[in-house]
Order: structure tokens, then C-alpha cells, then sequence
């Protein structure tokens, strides 16, 4: 029997806001726990939450960026349940209206494309974190309040390639909407897995399980693989998948079962009654749609048609959005757009891989980007010389025009010096002027290289050569 | 003896070069003291902070220099509040309620923390931690609550105001147990940030007094938008004082008849048709008014249900994980479990059930959410009734403050539970809503319950101004035993 996977995926993404998502306390990772929260964020008794607006702003972004609809009234609802991670005993969420409905992710598995229909984003807050010992726990409030969404997709995704696909885009979506870091190894991107399989060709759902609080789009991947073939065993020996909560365990690569969902737990929501429903402006809406940034998809068409580069270059300007910006800045100050592709996709990637930095901890600018491809373009410079001074610039922080005239450079391109130079070359240089009338072209390699030994490498290539043959045809008659 | 001054008395005295602020306070807390041993009315005295704020403050507002008690669930910093409750025995907040540092910008001086129904819930005061806070007026009666302390310690002259809160009638209650003023504005006039919370929708800041005049100047002071309570008002806060005004001719008063037909003692029906009488001589146009019998009904079951279910998530952070009375367990759940079961009363852990029953996903379309819509059915019906009349009129209640002895623990299913209920009108449509002293009845004050159009407090305050300066009520305290 040949089955069928029926995924559906959760997303958690942190928004990185100045300020919590009820508090005015920041928005922080890796700082010194509770040392960033207020009594909100501990939920003190008599505290009220302050609805953060540019977290507002952010869903928004989001929701646009997936197609979504939105509902410009905003409500807010209490999902009651407690656990020592949750200080007020509920999480302040959006259950019965979302921000955002309806959207949708175009993925690409396998070079054929395929809609990914989402259900609903919302906002809601996120937990403290947890640190459990042996005999005792820790908990960090400095996470507790931190700015949420959550995407839920329809049960829509079909196998661990998809939902991969889809993670990914997903993930470009938050750094191309500039709303998280989106890093799934620090938490501030997490995934749910709700999974069950099918007889293909089956029209009934089978039951799920769900697999909570995957770090990483590998163990997504490695999990429903894991999961899928872990329920098929089942069924086919006649057993019965239970509607349970799993983990993925890192080491094993496998789905353990955490709890066994007996029955839905029982959250209690109802409206949050300290946030009264929030009609939001529309124009200003409006204007969070207007300043959207152009997304990773669009980009990439833009880079092709219009700066002529090849699908897989424009594919790697775009599989990073500090790189894409970089040459989109770049690029408004200069029209070489293929040069700007090469340079930072071959030299600037190169350095970074091989110091395993990144692009904004060089000195690198865009501006200083375009000064070089100014020179390359005006024959001051080389290409390889350009590649140095790229270097130098990287590392240094110098003006390119400095670490030119520093290093000396500067191409001679000017015709009445070089005339003089290599006239005086000829003239120490019978035997090429022979040569040379005997046919013998290897003659003109040697007087460039005899030229560019005087002039340390400076003189310009193009116009030696242009004058070395002049001059060579005129001795010649 | 100094004390017993209105706010304004003070406020004059204050000012003069000659008056010793100090003594004052000296005489003050001797009676404080005094006053706890027959009242019981105290959680915390705040002595040495008095003295120092004292000390800071110039006497030129009205406020400044101007002792003050609050209720035990408004957060002070580095003061115990326990909002009555075992589980916050020992919680020292890190942070000021709003109208703290609003009145810490004043210059009052706080002098303690009062005695409440444990977490508010309540209108006996005998859910307290430190038990019974007993009349001003006869301590072998009941203060009231759910602002128990707070009225006690304002009707026997302590202080000339303290702060309340009121969800169902826990200010105007005890209030008119106690024989002073009791209001609470519209819901959102003054910030909630930092008060212990009931339930949120139906929770007010509100204040006692001994007349209408230092009434307007407390709700004038504690009142306007504050940042951190999204719920509020941007709108702007009138002069209430200033715009005072006893001519009341013309106003439209309706008399509750649902209401008051509901009163068995003759005595108390006697009073209230005389304030009538005396309202009309006043030149308001009194008329009789109705509202249909099944939505009487429904008030008390409608604001049970809201009312539990807001308090058992709002309750949900004590929980003994980050502060509160903690009890051990194995796992966290048995932490929460113990520290839950052991902080609260039995009477808290029942509302608990009621509040999760109602909210439950399989209660929840015919309790919970029915009983919103039929709040917003109360509520469609008042905003009908204020289309032809300015404020409501009722008896405060059903009488003087029960005996000690005489309360009994279901005293929800009372006979005459409507009249007794009934104030809480003014917190399901978020109403502002006055208790006047108005009589005497075997030597115990009663009251009459004045409620507004939203945001016109200045009506209410006018009404209630008109009929005390023909009263004999103003400024009267209790010198008992």
C-alpha cells in the first residue's frame, strides 16, 4: 500500500521590536537572564498590557508579504492554562480573530512550483524560558513577552521536501519583511509538525501526531521522514496511530512521545478584557503595504530581466538578503550591474566564507563597491587590481581611491608618457622591431612586458598595446 | 482631638504657619492605633513612610500633606499588599498602582493599607486574612465589603479619604454600611494599572469620603488617561470641583421602581421616599421608572458569571512559581496545585469553579457567553432609560450592615437578592455611580444610590452635592464606644 503525507505546519517567529509585545521592557537574546523584564513581563498581580504597535506593524508586513486578508479590527483573547513558563497563568493570543487570513507561500520542489495555502497568522506573546535540572528548574523571564506570530498552514504539504521548501520561504519572508532574524538554532523561528498519513488516493484523514519545537528545517525534514514511516509501521501491522504530542530527538533522529492527547485541552478562551477591540486606521495600513519591502521572489525576476544576470546568479544575490541589499544598493549608484554581481558573489563572498564573517562585519561599502567598479570602468585600475583593493577595503575600512594611490596603482594611461616610454624601449629593442616585421607577433608580448616592467604594472594595457603597434608599424616603414 | 477634618478643613490648616503637621500625625496615628483595636480595619500601618512624605510635602495643592488609607489590593512599592489573601501574604510589590503615584505627586501621605474581602471578592469583609472589620457605628456589625477597611477607617474620622475598589458594590456597600460617600466613576476615567484585580471589566478605582466636595477633588486628582491602561480615557477630565453646582432644577431623576418596591423595612422606605420628596422640593423632575422583571433577574446570575470567570484567569498568576505562598510538590504542576490550594479560601476556591465552569468550551455558548449578551441586553436597556433621565435612583442596598453573627455564607441566594444586588448595574454598563449617607435606622446609617450617564460624573456629584447641603449627614463620623 502506497501512503500519502498530510502535513500541516505551525510557525513561531519572534519579531524583533524595540519593545515587548505588552511591555515596554526590550527585546533581547543571550542577555543575562531576568535581567531585561519588568513587572509586566513577570506578571506582578495588577499589571495590564500595553498592545506594542509596531509589533502591529510587523504582523501586517508579514500578513501582506503571504497574500493575506486583514482584519483591521483588532481583538485579542485569554488562552487559559497554567504552566511555570506562562507568568500570568494565560497567553494573551488571537483565537477567534486573526490578523491575517487566507494567504499563501509558492514553493519550488523539484523545479515544480506548488501553492502552499495558509489559514491564519496572529499575535501573541511569548513564554519564559526554561532551563530543567535534575532536582530543580531555572526560568529566564527576559523571553517572557517577547513580540509572536504564528503561521498556520492548511494541511497542505505532502512530504518533508515541501515543508523544507516552504520553511525556507517562509524564512526569507521574515528577513525580506525585516521583522525577525528568524533563526530557527536561537529559537526566534520554531516549528510545529502536525502530521498523519493516508492510502493514497483516500479521501479521510488518518490521525495525527504532533511534533513540537523543532530548531532547525533539517530536523523538520528528518522528522516527518522519521514520522511518516514510524505511522505507516503501524497501520500496517494493524495497529492504531495515537493522537499524541512527540518530540524530535536530535541524536536519534527519531519522534518520542511527550503526552498523549486525551482530549483537547480545554483553554478557555474568551476576549482579553483589558484590550478593548482596536479599529485599526486604514491608511495607515495602507502605508505599511506601500513601504513593504520588494521580497526575495521579486527581486530575483528584477535581477534577471532588467540587470541581465543568470537565474542561478540572481538565485544566490537573493539566498541572503544582506547580500541582495548590499547590490541593491550597489547598483543605484552604478549601472555595471553584472561586474557588481561578480565581484560580490566571487571576491566579497569568498572573504567572508573564508573568514566566516559576515558582509556587515567588513568595512566593505556599498558606495565604496561602486568607487571600484568606477575604476575598472575608467581603465584606472585592473580587474586584478580591483580584487586587491576589494581585499584591502574589506579589511582596512580605506577609501578605495586612498589604497590606490597608496599602492601606487594608478594606471598610466596617458598617451604623450607612454609614447615617451616606449619609444624608448624600441630604441633599446632592435631585435623585436625585427622580429616583429618578420612576422613574428611574440614580439609584441615582449615589448608589453617590457613596458609594464618599467611602469611597475601601471601603464594601461589597452593603450600600450594600441601604441606599441602604432609605433612598431611607423619603425617599420 | 485634631483629626476628623474634611480635606479641604485640612487642606486650610495645613497651610497656616502656625499648625504643627506634625502633631497632626502624632494625634492621627494614636487614634489610628486606637481605632485598629476596636475596627480591625488595618492590614499594614505605613507610619514612618507618613512622616517622611510629610515631610516632602509644600501643602499647596489640595492634596499635599493630606493622610490617606489605601485598600490593600493597590500595589505600593516596597509596602506588603496582600489584598486580604494568604496566598500574598507576604508579596512586596516592586512597582506603584498609577494612583499611587498620582497622589504620591500630590503630597499625600499614606498612612496604611485597609482590610478587604480576600481578593475583593466579597461584600462582608469576612474573607479578610486578619478576619472581620467591624462597623464604625456598632461593632457588633459588619463593615461590609469588598472596601471594608477603607470605609471603616473613613467613617470613624481617621482619615478624610481613602481609596476602594468596586466591582459589584464593594466601595458603595460599605459605604452606605458605614454611613460615608462612596463612588466610583465611569469604567476607564481612572486607570486600573496596578490594582489587584477582580474582574477586569467590571473593576473601578473609586473613593470614600465624608462629603461630595472632597469627593470631587480625590476623583479629580486619580482621574485621565494613563499610558499604561489601554482601557483609559483620552477624554478630558472636568473640574469637579470648581464646577460644583447644588441648582438641580430641572433635572431628570428616575425613581427604580424594580428596585425600590423591593424594600421590606418601613423605616428605610420611609427614607427613601423622603429623599424623593426632598429631591422635588429641590426642583428635579422625579418620575418612576421600570425595568422589565426578567432583566432584573438577570443581573445577579449575569454578573456571577462574568465576574468569576474574568477573576479565575486574572487570579491564574498566583500560582507560587515567581511569588506568592509557594508549597512544595514533586512537579510543577503539584507546585501550582498545593500553592493554590493552600492560598486561598474555600469561598475564593468556589468562585474559582464557578468562573472555570463558565468558561469551560462545553459551557461556554449558554453560561459565559450568554451571560455577555444578556449584559449588553442591560445594558441597551439603562442607555434607554438615560435618553429621557440624567441619574438613577435607588436605595443603597437593603438596609444597615447586617450583625456579625448574623451573616451567613450563601447569602447569595437571599430573598430579597435583587435589592441587594442590584448595584452592580453600575459596573455591567461601567456606570458612574454615588452612595449618600441619607438616614438613620436603629442608630445604623443608610444610603441612596445615585448613578449616571457614563462620564458624567459631575451630574451625580451635583445631585449628591444638592442633597447633602439639605442633609445633616455631611462630614459625620462615628465616635463609638
Amino acid at each position: 500500500m502506497n501512503f500519502e503525507q498530510i502535513i500541516g505546519l505551525e510557525v513561531h517567529c519572534e519579531l524583533k521590536t524595540n519593545s515587548k509585545m505588552f511591555s515596554a521592557s526590550p527585546v533581547t537574546f543571550g542577555k543575562e537572564p531576568n535581567t531585561m523584564i519588568n513587572e509586566i513581563d513577570m506578571a506582578m498581580p495588577g499589571i495590564l498590557p500595553v498592545l506594542n504597535k509596531r509589533a502591529v506593524e510587523y504582523a501586517i508586513r508579514v500578513c501582506y508579504a503571504l497574500h493575506m486578508d486583514i482584519d483591521e479590527l483588532l481583538r485579542f483573547d485569554r488562552k487559559n492554562y497554567y504552566y511555570s513558563d506562562l507568568p500570568k497563568g494565560f497567553q494573551i493570543t488571537q483565537e477567534q480573530f486573526p490578523i491575517g487570513k487566507n494567504g499563501y507561500l509558492d514553493i519550488v520542489v523539484d523545479g515544480k512550483t506548488k501553492r502552499i495555502e495558509i489559514e491564519r497568522l496572529h499575535m501573541e506573546e511569548d513564554t519564559a524560558k526554561q532551563f530543567h535540572y535534575d532536582s530543580y528548574s531555572l526560568i529566564d523571564y527576559n523571553r517572557s513577552g517577547i513580540p509572536l506570530i504564528e503561521i498556520v498552514t492548511k494541511p497542505a504539504i505532502r512530504s518533508g521536501a515541501e515543508a523544507s521548501a516552504y520553511l525556507e520561504k517562509l524564512r526569507q519572508v521574515f528577513l525580506y519583511t525585516d521583522v525577525s532574524d528568524a533563526k530557527m538554532e536561537e529559537g526566534s523561528m520554531r516549528c510545529d509538525i502536525n502530521i498523519s498519513i493516508r492510502p493514497l488516493g483516500s479521501q479521510k484523514f488518518g490521525t495525527r501526531t504532533e511534533i513540537k519545537n523543532l530548531n532547525s528545517i533539517s530536523h523538520v525534514q528528518q522528522a516527518i521522514e522519521f514520522e511518516s514511516l514510524r505511522q505507516e509501521k503501524i497501520i500496517l501491522d494493524g495497529g492504531k496511530v495515537l493522537q499524541e504530542t512527540r518530540r524530535f530527538d536530535e541524536k536519534r533522529k527519531e519522534t518520542v512521545a511527550m503526552r498523549i492527547k486525551e482530549n483537547v485541552a480545554n483553554y478557555k478562551y474568551y476576549p482579553e478584557p483589558n484590550i478593548l477591540p482596536i479599529r485599526l486606521n486604514h491608511q495607515w495600513v495602507m502605508d505599511i503595504k506601500e513601504r513593504l519591502p520588494i521580497m526575495a521572489e521579486q527581486r530575483e525576476k528584477i535581477y534577471i530581466d532588467k540587470y541581465g544576470l543568470s537565474q542561478s546568479e540572481a538565485h544566490r544575490l537573493i539566498s541572503y538578503k544582506e547580500l541582495s541589499d548590499f547590490y541593491e544598493e550597489t547598483v543605484k549608484n552604478c549601472s555595471r550591474y553584472k561586474i557588481a554581481c561578480h565581484l560580490l558573489l566571487g571576491e566579497v563572498l569568498g572573504y567572508l566564507n573564508k573568514k566566516n564573517i559576515s558582509l556587515e562585519e567588513t568595512k566593505l561599502t556599498p558606495h565604496y563597491l561602486s568607487e571600484i567598479i568606477e575604476y575598472i570602468d575608467e581603465e584606472m585600475i585592473s580587474s586584478k587590481q580591483a580584487k586587491e583593493v576589494l581585499e584591502c577595503v574589506m579589511t582596512e575600512g580605506k577609501k578605495p581611491q586612498c589604497i590606490i594611490e597608496e599602492k601606487g596603482m594608478k594606471q598610466i594611461s596617458d598617451v604623450d608618457i607612454l609614447t615617451q616610454l616606449i619609444d624608448q624601449i624600441l630604441d633599446n629593442n632592435e631585435k623585436s622591431i625585427r622580429d616583429f616585421s618578420s612576422g613574428k607577433d611574440r614580439a609584441i608580448g615582449f615589448l608589453v612586458g617590457q613596458v609594464m616592467k618599467e611602469t611597475k604594472g601601471q601603464a594601461n594595457p589597452k593603450i600600450t598595446n594600441q601604441l606599441l603597434l602604432k609605433l612598431l608599424k611607423e619603425r617599420v616603414q | 482631638m485634631m483629626i476628623q477634618y474634611s480635606i479641604e478643613e485640612l487642606h486650610q490648616l495645613l497651610q497656616l504657619n502656625d499648625f504643627d503637621s506634625k502633631m497632626y500625625y502624632d494625634e492621627l496615628f494614636q487614634e489610628a492605633e486606637f481605632q485598629q483595636k476596636k475596627l480591625n480595619a488595618f492590614v499594614t500601618i505605613t507610619k514612618e513612610k507618613a512622616y517622611k512624605d510629610l515631610k516632602k510635602a509644600d501643602f499647596i495643592s489640595l492634596l499635599s500633606g493630606i493622610p490617606y488609607v489605601l485598600k490593600d489590593n493597590y500595589n505600593t512599592k516596597g509596602i506588603r499588599t496582600t489584598a486580604s489573601s494568604l496566598m500574598l501574604e507576604d508579596y512586596i510589590p516592586i512597582y506603584n498602582a498609577h494612583v499611587v503615584d498620582l497622589l504620591n505627586q500630590q503630597g499625600s501621605c499614606l498612612i496604611g493599607k485597609s482590610s478587604m474581602d480576600e481578593l475583593a471578592m466579597g461584600g462582608t469583609n469576612q474573607s479578610a486574612l486578619t478576619g472581620i472589620v467591624y462597623n464604625p457605628w456598632d461593632r457588633t456589625r459588619i463593615a461590609g465589603g469588598s472596601s471594608g477597611g477603607s470605609a471603616a477607617l473613613v467613617a470613624s474620622g481617621v482619615v478624610p479619604f481613602a481609596l476602594g475598589s468596586d466591582t459589584g458594590d464593594s466601595i458603595r456597600k460599605p459605604a452606605g454600611y458605614c454611613g460615608v460617600v462612596g463612588f466610583k466613576p465611569t469604567w476607564g476615567r481612572i486607570s486600573r494599572y496596578g490594582l489587584i484585580p477582580y474582574a477586569s471589566s467590571l473593576d473601578h478605582v473609586g473613593a470614600f469620603t465624608r462629603n461630595v466636595r472632597d469627593m470631587a477633588i480625590v476623583i479629580e486628582t486619580l482621574a485621565g488617561h494613563d499610558e499604561k491602561d489601554m482601557t483609559s480615557s483620552i477624554r478630558e477630565v472636568p473640574h469637579y470641583l470648581e464646577n460644583l453646582n447644588d441648582n438641580i432644577k430641572g433635572l431628570k431623576i428616575g425613581v427604580l421602581k424594580s428596585i425600590s418596591d423591593e424594600i421590606i423595612d418601613i423605616e428605610v422606605k420611609e427614607n427613601f421616599d423622603s429623599i424623593i420628596c426632598k429631591l422635588q422640593g429641590l426642583g428635579a423632575v422625579v418620575e418612576d421608572i421600570t425595568m422589565p422583571s426578567n432583566l432584573m433577574k438577570a443581573i445577579l446570575p449575569t454578573y456571577t458569571i462574568i465576574a468569576n470567570a474574568e477573576a479565575t484567569s486574572n487570579h491564574a498568576c498566583l500560582d507560587g512559581i515567581k511569588y506568592g505562598n509557594r508549597q512544595d510538590g514533586e512537579t510543577i504542576d503539584e507546585i501550582i496545585l498545593h500553592s493554590r490550594t493552600h492560598g486561598f479560601s474555600h469561598y475564593i476556591k468556589r468562585r474559582f469553579i464557578l468562573g472555570n465552569l463558565a468558561l469551560a468550551t462545553e459551557n461556554q455558548e449558554r453560561m459565559f457567553k450568554k451571560a455577555q449578551k444578556v449584559r449588553r441586553l442591560i445594558v441597551e436597556e439603562l442607555n434607554r432609560i438615560y435618553e429621557d433621565y440624567d441619574v438613577i435612583l435607588t436605595p443603597n442596598g437593603r438596609g444597615i450592615a447586617p450583625k456579625v453573627n448574623e451573616i451567613v455564607n450563601n447569602y447569595l441566594y437571599d430573598d430579597h437578592v435583587i435589592l441587594e444586588s442590584h448595584l452592580c448595574l453600575a459596573n455591567l454598563a461601567g456606570l458612574p455611580a454615588l452612595s449618600l449617607p441619607s438616614g438613620f435606622v436603629d442608630g445604623m446609617p443608610i444610603s441612596v444610590h445615585l448613578m449616571g450617564r457614563i462620564f458624567e460624573e459631575q451630574t451625580v456629584f451635583n445631585v449628591a452635592y444638592a442633597l447633602e447641603n439639605i442633609l445633616d449627614f455631611k462630614n459625620q463620623y462615628s465616635r463609638e464606644g
